[in-house]
C-alpha cells in the first residue's frame, strides 16, 4: 500500500493534486513515506521468503533439499510425506483434539476474561486494587511445575480437556489489554442504559459487548492461536495418545525421525523421505488453518489492540 | 511461647529422623517380604516361564516412539498376558520429551512402578529424594539377572552404577559383548580410484585424507557433523578412546583412570589429550579436515558429502544406510560409501563401547505393594531371561518369527523389520509391537544384532575381536561433593571446548599446552581431581 502510494506521488509531478489533499507534503516527508515504504517491503521479503521456502520444502523431493538447491519453487515435487503424515489415523484423532481443544479453551477463556476485565473497568468497585493484584501477581510468580502439576492431577483434570483449558484460561496480559479498553468506553453511554432500566448484566450484553466486537475478537485471535500452538499442557497432563492434540503428534513425529533415541533401528525407505521433508510439512499442516483464519479477523486485530492501548 | 514451640518442633523433627532412621534399617536386604508375596512364584529359577499364581497389573512408563505408535491390540500385551499373568498399564509419554515428563512425574509422587528407558547418570537426581528403589538390595528376586551377571562377568560394569551408599538403582539393559557403533563413514570408490586401502588406524587415515587432497585440491576430505550442541561430538569421542581416554565431545568425561598410576586424571589435561589435539590440528593446518566441521549442522555436512566436497564423514549403521546412500544416489550414482572400522590409536584394539545401555528404575512405592516379589520376578522374566529377551524381541514363533533347525530365528515370511520383507502386510513393530525400544534390549550378540544389515555383523565382528575396554573403578560421590563438582565441571568442561576448537584450529599455538593446564588448575581442576580420587579410595576401603 505504502509503496505504491509514495510512487504514485513520485510520478505526479504537476503541484495540483497535492494541493487538492488539503495538506502540503513536505520533501521530508515524502522522503519518508519512500524509505518506509522501502523497509516495509524488505520486512515483508524478510518474513514471508522462509515461509515461502518451508512451503517448496515440503513439496520437493529429498534429494533436492540436501543438495540445498530449494529456494522458493518445489523441486522433484512430491507429496509423498503429506501422504506419510495424513495416512496415519492417529493424526487426525489428534487434529479433531486440537480443534476441539481450540475452541473449548478459547471460548471459556473470552468468557472468563471478559467477566473479569469489565468487573475491573469499573472505578467504583471496592477491592478493585486487590482484584488486579491478584492477576497481576501471576504475571510475576507461578507456583512452579511440579506443585501445577500436583494440582490439575489432584483436581481430578488429568486426561480431560480441562486440564488444558482451565489452569491457562486467563491470561492476565489479555486481561489487562481488555480491561483498559473497557474503561475508554465513555460511563455516560452505561449510564443511560441504567436509566432506561437495564440491569448490569444487560449493560453488558446489550450495550458494552456490542461495541466491543474489535476487542473480543482480538482476544479470540490471541487466545484462539496460543492454544493452537500450545503442546506443553497437553504434554503434561494427557496419558494416552488418543488425546494428544497435533502439536504434540507432530513434535513426537519430528523427534522420532531425527533424534538419537532411534540407535539400534533402522528406518525404511518412506522414512528417509519423510525426514528430510518432516519439519516443513509440520510446519504447513499446523499454520495453515489459523494462517486461514487470520485475514478475516485481522481488521478488527489492528483496531482492537490500538483502542485497548491508547487510554482516553 | 516461641521458645516452646521450638522446642516441640525440635522433638518432633527429632522423631521423624529417628523414624527415617528405622525405616532405613527396615531395608535391610535380609528384610522379611513375606507379606508382598501375593502373585509370586515359590520356585522360580532360571530357566522357568514365570506365571504369575494370579492376575496382577502394573504401570509402566511408556515411551512412544512415533515410528511405532502404541497400540493396545498389539500382540506383544496379549500374548504377555497370556504368559506371565500379568498386565501392563501404559503411560504414554511422547518420546520428544520423556526424560521432562518422567522427571515431573518422579517429583510428583506420581511416578508409575517400572520406569524403563533410563540412562545410568540420569539416575543421580533421583536418588536422595527416595524416590526411586535401590534395586541392588533385591538382585535375590531376579535369578536372571544374577545368572547373567555371573556368566558375563558384569560386576565391575554394574560397579559403576553404584552410589555412595553402595547400592545401585537402575536395571541397566546388559550386552554379553560391548556394542560399538559409531565410526566414519568413507567414499570406497575414491579409495579405488587412488589405489588405497580402507584405512586401520588415524595415521593410515591422515595418509588417505592426504591422497584424497592431492586428487582433489578444491575438497576438503574429512567434514564432519554432529557438532551440535558440542563441536565435533563424534570425532573427538572416537580419537579419545582411541587414545585410551574415557571419552571426549558427546560422551564428555571429566575424569580417566590411569592404570598404572592407579588414580584419576583429568582427560583434558593428559597427555593423551595433547597428542589427540595435535593430531586434529594436523589435520586441519593441512586442510585436510574441513574446519567448520565444528561448528557446522548435520544437514550442511550431510550436502557436503552429497555434493562430493567431502568424502568422509563420521557414521553410525542408520546414517549410512538412511542418509549418505540415499544423498550420494541422488547426486552421484557412482558414488560408492561405506562405514570402515574404528580407527585405531596409541591405546591398541579396543573395543571403547560399555555393556551396560539404559535401563529401568523402579518406584519406591513398588516396595509396599503386595505383588512386589511378583513384580521383581516378572521383570527378571521379561528383561533379563533369554525367553523374555527373545518374545520381547521375535515376537512369537510360528506366528511372526519362524526357527531353522539349527535353532536361528528368522521373520516370518508375512511380517517385514527395516525392510527384510519388503512388501510384507505386518510389520513387527507397528502391527505386533514387538522389537519395541521399551522392552527389547541388551542380550545375546545373535539377539542384539538380529535385524542389523549383513555389512553392520561384519563391523560388529570386526570390533567384537578387540579387547573390550576394562570398566574404571567407582568413585561415588555423596550429595554434597556432587553438587560441589558440578559447580565446578561447567567451567572446566567450557574451557576444555574452546582450548581443544583454538588449538585444533591453530587459534592458540600448541605450545601453549602448559599455559592451558595451567588455566585448568586456576579454575579448580586439581580440587576436583582430589574429590573424584578421595571418593574412588572411600569407595575401596569400604566396599573391597
Amino acid at each position: 500500500m505504502v509503496t505504491t502510494e509514495a510512487a504514485a506521488r513520485r510520478t505526479d509531478t504537476p503541484p495540483r493534486p497535492r494541493r487538492r489533499r488539503g495538506i502540503q507534503q513536505t520533501r521530508g516527508y515524502r522522503a519518508f513515506q519512500v524509505a518506509n515504504g522501502i523497509v516495509l517491503t524488505l520486512v515483508v521479503v524478510v518474513t514471508l521468503y522462509p515461509f515461502v521456502n518451508i512451503v517448496a520444502r515440503s513439496m520437493s523431493n529429498e534429494a533436492y533439499i540436501i543438495a540445498g538447491q530449494v529456494n522458493l519453487v518445489p523441486r522433484g515435487f512430491t507429496l509423498d510425506t503429506y501422504q506419510l503424515v495424513m495416512s496415519d489415523s492417529l493424526f487426525w484423532t489428534n487434529y479433531r483434539n486440537t480443534v476441539f481443544y481450540t475452541v473449548t479453551a478459547t471460548l471459556i477463556s473470552i468468557t472468563l476474561t471478559t467477566c473479569y476485565a469489565y468487573v475491573l473497568s469499573k472505578k467504583h468497585l471496592k477491592g478493585r486494587g486487590a482484584l488486579v493484584g491478584i492477576a497481576v501477581f501471576t504475571m510475576f510468580f507461578t507456583g512452579g511445575l511440579i506443585p501445577n502439576y500436583v494440582l490439575v492431577t489432584s483436581l481430578g483434570l488429568k486426561n480431560s480437556v480441562w486440564a488444558i483449558a482451565l489452569p491457562n484460561a486467563i491470561s492476565v496480559f489479555n486481561l489487562l489489554v481488555m480491561k483498559a479498553f473497557f474503561e475508554s468506553l465513555p460511563t455516560d453511554l452505561e449510564e443511560a442504559a441504567a436509566v432506561d432500566g437495564l440491569n448490569t448484566y444487560g449493560i453488558l450484553l446489550r450495550i458494552v459487548l456490542p461495541l466491543s466486537k474489535a476487542i473480543v475478537a482480538t482476544m479470540v485471535l490471541f487466545y484462539a492461536v496460543a492454544f493452537w500452538n500450545s503442546w506443553f499442557a497437553a504434554f503434561l497432563y494427557l496419558d494416552q495418545q488418543e488425546l494428544w492434540p497435533v502439536t504434540v503428534y507432530l513434535r513426537n513425529l519430528i523427534a522420532g525421525a531425527t533424534g538419537a533415541e532411534n540407535v539400534g533401528s533402522i528406518t525404511e525407505a518412506n522414512e528417509v523421505q519423510a525426514e528430510a521433508t518432516l519439519k516443513a510439512v509440520t510446519i504447513v499442516l499446523t499454520t495453515l488453518p489459523i494462517l486461514l483464519v487470520y485475514p478475516f479477523v485481522q481488521r478488527y486485530f489492528v483496531r482492537g489492540i490500538m483502542l485497548g492501548a491508547v487510554k482516553g | 511461647m516461641f521458645r516452646r514451640s521450638w522446642r516441640h518442633a525440635a522433638a518432633a523433627t527429632a522423631a521423624l529422623l529417628a523414624l527415617a532412621s528405622v525405616t532405613a534399617c527396615g531395608d535391610d536386604p535380609s528384610e522379611n517380604l513375606s507379606d508382598k508375596r501375593a502373585g509370586a512364584m515359590d520356585n522360580y529359577a532360571v530357566g522357568t516361564q514365570f506365571k504369575a499364581t494370579e492376575p496382577i497389573s502394573f504401570s509402566v512408563l511408556y515411551n512412544n516412539h512415533p515410528n511405532y505408535p502404541l497400540k493396545n491390540d498389539w500382540l506383544f500385551w496379549k500374548e504377555l498376558t497370556a504368559r506371565t499373568n500379568v498386565t501392563l498399564e501404559p503411560v504414554a509419554v511422547p518420546l520428544s520429551d520423556y526424560n521432562q515428563k518422567r522427571s515431573l512425574l518422579i517429583g510428583a509422587g506420581d511416578a508409575p512402578l517400572l520406569i524403563p528407558k533410563t540412562y545410568p547418570p540420569e539416575v543421580h537426581a533421583y536418588v536422595s529424594s527416595g524416590a526411586i528403589l535401590p534395586v541392588s538390595d533385591y538382585l535375590d528376586l531376579m535369578p536372571n539377572l544374577k545368572d547373567k551377571i555371573e556368566k558375563w562377568n558384569l560386576a565391575p560394569e554394574l560397579d559403576t552404577l553404584r552410589q555412595a551408599d553402595g547400592k545401585f538403582y537402575l536395571l541397566p539393559g546388559v550386552h554379553e559383548k560391548p556394542w560399538h557403533e559409531y565410526s566414519l563413514a568413507v567414499r570406497t570408490d575414491i579409495l579405488d580410484e587412488l589405489n588405497l586401502e580402507v584405512p586401520k588406524t588415524w595415521d593410515e587415515v591422515y595418509q588417505m585424507l592426504k591422497a584424497m587432497k592431492a586428487k582433489y585440491p578444491d575438497a576438503y576430505p574429512f567434514s564432519d557433523r554432529y557438532s551440535q550442541p558440542n563441536p565435533a561430538g563424534n570425532l573427538l569421542n572416537l580419537l579419545a578412546v582411541s587414545y585410551g581416554l574415557a571419552g571426549a565431545g558427546w560422551n564428555f568425561q571429566h575424569v580417566s583412570w590411569n592404570a598404572t598410576a592407579q588414580k584419576f586424571e583429568y582427560t583434558g589435561a593428559t597427555e593423551q589429550y595433547q597428542q589427540m589435539v595435535q593430531y586434529l590440528h594436523k589435520l586441519v593446518a593441512e586442510k585436510l579436515l574441513d574446519p567448520e566441521s565444528f561448528t557446522q549442522t548435520d544437514d550442511i555436512a550431510r550436502q557436503k558429502l552429497a555434493n562430493s566436497k567431502s568424502f568422509v564423514i563420521s557414521s553410525n549403521a542408520q546414517t549410512l544406510v538412511n542418509d549418505y546412500r540415499p544423498d550420494l544416489a541422488a547426486t552421484n550414482p557412482k558414488a560408492k560409501i561405506t562405514k570402515i572400522p574404528l580407527p585405531v590409536g596409541p591405546a591398541g584394539e579396543v573395543n571403547p563401547a560399555s555393556r551396560l545401555e539404559n535401563g529401568m528404575m523402579i518406584s519406591s512405592k513398588a516396595r509396599d505393594s503386595k505383588n512386589f516379589v511378583a513384580m521383581m520376578q516378572f521383570v527378571d522374566w521379561l528383561w533379563y531371561s533369554d525367553a523374555g529377551q527373545e518374545f520381547a524381541r521375535w515376537g512369537v514363533e510360528g506366528t511372526t518369527y519362524v526357527k531353522d533347525a539349527a535353532g536361528k530365528a528368522s521373520l516370518a515370511p508375512d511380517v517385514d523389520m527395516i525392510g527384510l520383507n519388503p512388501g510384507a502386510p505386518k510389520h513387527l513393530q507397528k502391527d505386533f509391537g514387538f522389537a519395541n525400544g521399551v522392552f527389547a534390549y541388551g542380550g545375546k550378540p545373535e539377539l542384539v544384532q538380529a535385524f542389523f544389515s549383513a555389512e553392520e555383523q561384519e563391523f560388529q565382528q570386526v570390533m567384537n575381536a578387540r579387547t573390550p575396554k576394562s570398566p574404571p573403578p567407582p568413585f561415588p560421590l555423596s550429595d554434597e561433593e556432587r553438587e560441589q563438582a558440578s559447580l565446578w565441571e561447567t567451567p572446566l568442561k567450557d574451557h576444555v571446548y574452546q582450548a581443544t576448537l583454538q588449538f585444533a584450529l591453530g587459534q592458540r599455538d600448541l605450545a601453549e599446552w602448559d599455559a592451558y593446564v595451567a588455566e585448568l588448575k586456576s579454575k579448580n581442576m586439581d580440587a576436583y581431581l582430589e574429590t573424584v580420587n578421595k571418593a574412588y579410595e572411600r569407595y575401596r576401603e569400604e566396599h573391597s
